[in-house]
């Protein structure tokens, strides 16, 4: 039986634009810095999950798994807190300075978030969220078939898969809580977008990079022409934000963590722009073949002398200089390429595109790529 | 399959609101077949929308894009590129994205290349700083039509005689914000995380203008009409498009509609699924296209507008902004 250790801590959240953000965030243990979003919480359906809360902020925090049937609380049924007569929190809390302890047993597998229940308008924008994945009881990811979000049968198979958090900054509001000072959150107005804590570019670094020590998850996607690349969009802010994967479509295969599916009906579709609502989960499957171009297939255009073209006008390109799948062209003198060995890139990115923007400035924001490489280890994109 | 040979240039230009009001804009204007030593007169000629481009599951398109600078910002030489919003499978070098390819600087030009095998409604755009080439009207209508209406010589959105249309029209949603518009035509940098839109539009006008005919000569740079005829018992495609950087829904009073596709994909499961349903109210989020078909009903005047309320107006004062009319005439 899974034991996860949450320990609600505040820490700063770095931007690309040299800021530098107070937040609060869930830690895996008492000695690791807080988080954002909070450590992804893999379990499996049927098997129950304890989740021990420590609250060393300075008001009561408290956790709830939207989508789980019979969350207990000290080992009864979770239930409202009150204050004075006013609500406090949805569910049972944990007082400054102490511990709850909350027990579920997931039903369904699929892609969920967890998050703070207590003052949430205010904890939920603070960082206290995160991301839970239940494995189907069937999960062998050793075989194929048994290599799926849903359950053998369901055509969720995958081959890498990735966890996509949305959220929202409204810097105002994480300095008047730093500062102890109040703040009117109908004036809330976000100056940053996030996807698994980081602001573009940051999202395209690797994940656990030493210098975000707060933001350990990257969100760059990389997979191989035709591969069903499984990505799990989480909406952890309290807007919707509608994400664009350039290069594909994606399959939508379940909402909220529940199978498109009917009995045989199969309800599954597909969209280029996604809307990820605010505590709505999307499971999809993204797929990119390409269109057949090789030296020896070469394009039915002319590549254009590139020092007469924009190449690298943001100060770098993710390009290679070339139009085929592993091969390095020129690109021009004075120009930082970040492209490693031929891969292609495709943008994928909120389509509200101030949101594409730290704090007015492309580019930045919700925004990062999918990678698609001439080969790579097996080992990337696992969860 | 046909060839299909294009190009647009990229520049400036102004367009009209009906409170008299007129804003500076980025955009698209159509030189495909103009002689070399003339494309310089269509500098300062971008239409919002951008050129419709219209063509067949099948067809080769060259589309070739020319940046012939901004007249009304000459010290502003951003380069520009064509994203085709949704294309299945694209490669870099074809998608538009400078971060991720080239862009095409003032004076030069790119060929773009497409064979498009997916029939549906697609969006075009700037991809250079989006904020705010997208934002200033670097917009475009974008329709592959399927191989199905060249066997059967009639009209479908898809693949599927279950999409089979008499007439078609074009929902195309974008806000403005005068602010950043005043900001850039004056040299002057703009918040982008202060967007708030006065003007909502479709097809690049505000109600009334937007019943006024094609190619106004009082809207000489926003040459599409949103005003929609039908003979009673016609099937009417609607194309939807949103490229604003908000959520939109859009109501047809008295008109129940059947939603046939999404983002260019025909409303199918993972089996052939038959998953098309009826609305009243077509939600749709920035980035997305939505195909839904109508029979026209009894003669009369039906309203579509943004049930969004505040969206019908304009810079506060109703009515304008997203609202349009089917007018369904008896037939003849």
């Amino acid at each position: 039986m899974p034991v996860i250790n949450l320990w609600a801590k505040d820490g700063y959240l770095s931007t690309p634009d040299g800021n530098s953000i107070y937040f609060w965030g869930f830690a895996k243990s008492e000695s690791d810095p807080a988080q954002l979003p909070g450590p992804y919480i893999i379990a499996k359906q049927g098997e129950t999950v304890t989740v021990n809360l420590y609250n060393t902020l300075s008001e009561p925090v408290s956790i709830t798994f939207p989508g789980q049937p019979g969350v207990t609380a000290g080992g009864q049924p979770v239930r409202p807190q009150y204050s004075d007569g006013k609500l406090l929190s949805f569910v049972n809390h944990a007082e400054p300075g102490g511990m709850m302890s909350y027990n579920f047993t997931p039903t369904n597998p699929g892609t969920f978030i967890y998050e703070s229940a207590t003052n949430p308008h205010k904890q939920v924008p603070m960082g206290l969220y995160g991301g839970l994945v239940i494995r189907p009881a069937d999960f062998k990811p050793e075989i194929k078939e048994y290599k799926t979000a849903y359950g053998a049968g369901t055509n969720t198979e995958f081959d890498r898969e990735y966890l996509l958090i949305t959220g929202e900054i409204d810097p105002y509001l994480h300095r008047a809580v730093e500062n102890g000072k109040p703040y009117l959150v109908s004036k809330y107005l976000p100056r940053y977008w996030t996807l698994n804590g980081r602001c573009a570019p940051d999202t395209m670094l690797m994940d656990r990079v030493d210098y975000l020590p707060h933001q350990p998850y990257g969100s760059m996607v990389m997979g191989l022409p035709g591969e069903k690349i499984l990505m799990r969009y989480v909406g952890a802010g309290i807007e919707n934000h509608p994400l664009h994967p350039h290069g594909a479509h994606t399959r939508v295969v379940a909402v909220d963590g529940r199978l498109l599916r009917n009995g045989s009906i199969d309800l599954s579709y597909k969209r280029f722009t996604v809307l990820v609502g605010a505590g709505r989960t999307c499971d999809q499957i993204y797929q990119w073949h390409g269109l057949g171009y090789t030296p020896q297939n070469p394009i039915p255009t002319t590549l254009p002398n590139l020092r007469n073209m924009g190449v690298g006008d943001a100060g770098w390109t993710m390009w290679s200089g070339s139009p085929y799948l592993g091969v390095k062209g020129d690109i021009p003198v004075g120009v930082v390429s970040y492209n490693e060995f031929g891969e292609y890139y495709f943008m994928l990115h909120s389509h509200e595109e101030l949101q594409i923007t730290n704090w007015g400035e492309f580019p930045g924001g919700m925004m990062t790529m999918v990678a698609i490489y001439p080969s790579l280890s097996p080992d990337v994109g696992l969860l | 399959m046909a060839t299909v040979k294009k190009r647009f240039g990229a520049t400036d230009g102004w367009v009209n609101m009906p409170d008299g009001t007129s804003h500076y804009i980025f955009g698209f204007v159509d030189i495909t077949g103009v002689p070399e030593n003339q494309i310089f007169q269509y500098r300062g000629k971008a239409t919002l929308l951008a050129p419709l481009l219209e063509v067949y599951e099948g067809d080769e398109v060259y589309l070739t894009l020319t940046n012939l600078g901004f007249p009304g910002r000459p010290d502003l030489d951003d380069t520009h590129t064509i994203h085709w919003h949704g294309f299945p499978n694209q490669i870099p070098l074809w998608d538009g994205v400078p971060e991720t390819s080239l862009s095409v600087p003032v004076g030069r030009d790119f060929t773009y290349y497409y064979k498009p095998l997916d029939p549906g409604t697609y969006i075009y755009h700037c991809h250079f700083e989006p904020v705010e080439h997208i934002q200033m009207g670097m917009v475009g209508p974008l329709t592959v039509h399927p191989q199905l209406e060249k066997d059967l010589g009639r009209k479908f959105a898809y693949n599927d005689e279950n999409t089979a249309f008499d007439l078609e029209a074009l929902i195309f949603l974008t806000e403005l914000d005068p602010k950043p518009h005043h900001l850039v035509a004056s040299v002057q940098a703009f918040d982008w995380t202060e967007y708030r839109p006065q003007y909502w539009l479709i097809s690049g006008r505000s109600y009334p203008d937007t019943v006024k005919p094609a190619n106004d000569p009082s809207l000489p740079q926003q040459p599409f009409s949103a005003l929609i005829e039908a003979y009673e018992g016609e099937k009417v495609l609607l194309r939807f498009v949103n490229i604003g950087f908000q959520q939109h829904c859009i109501q047809v009073l008295g008109i129940p509609l059947k939603v046939v596709g999404l983002d260019a994909r025909l409303l199918r499961g993972y089996n052939g699924e038959d998953i098309s349903y009826g609305r009243d109210v077509i939600y749709i989020a920035a980035g997305q296209t939505v195909d839904a078909i109508f029979t026209a009903p009894r003669a009369g005047i039906y309203p579509l507008y943004n049930r969004n309320h505040n969206k019908n107006t304009i810079a506060g004062t109703a009515f304008g902004g997203m609202v349009t009319e089917i007018r369904v005439l008896s037939k003849p």
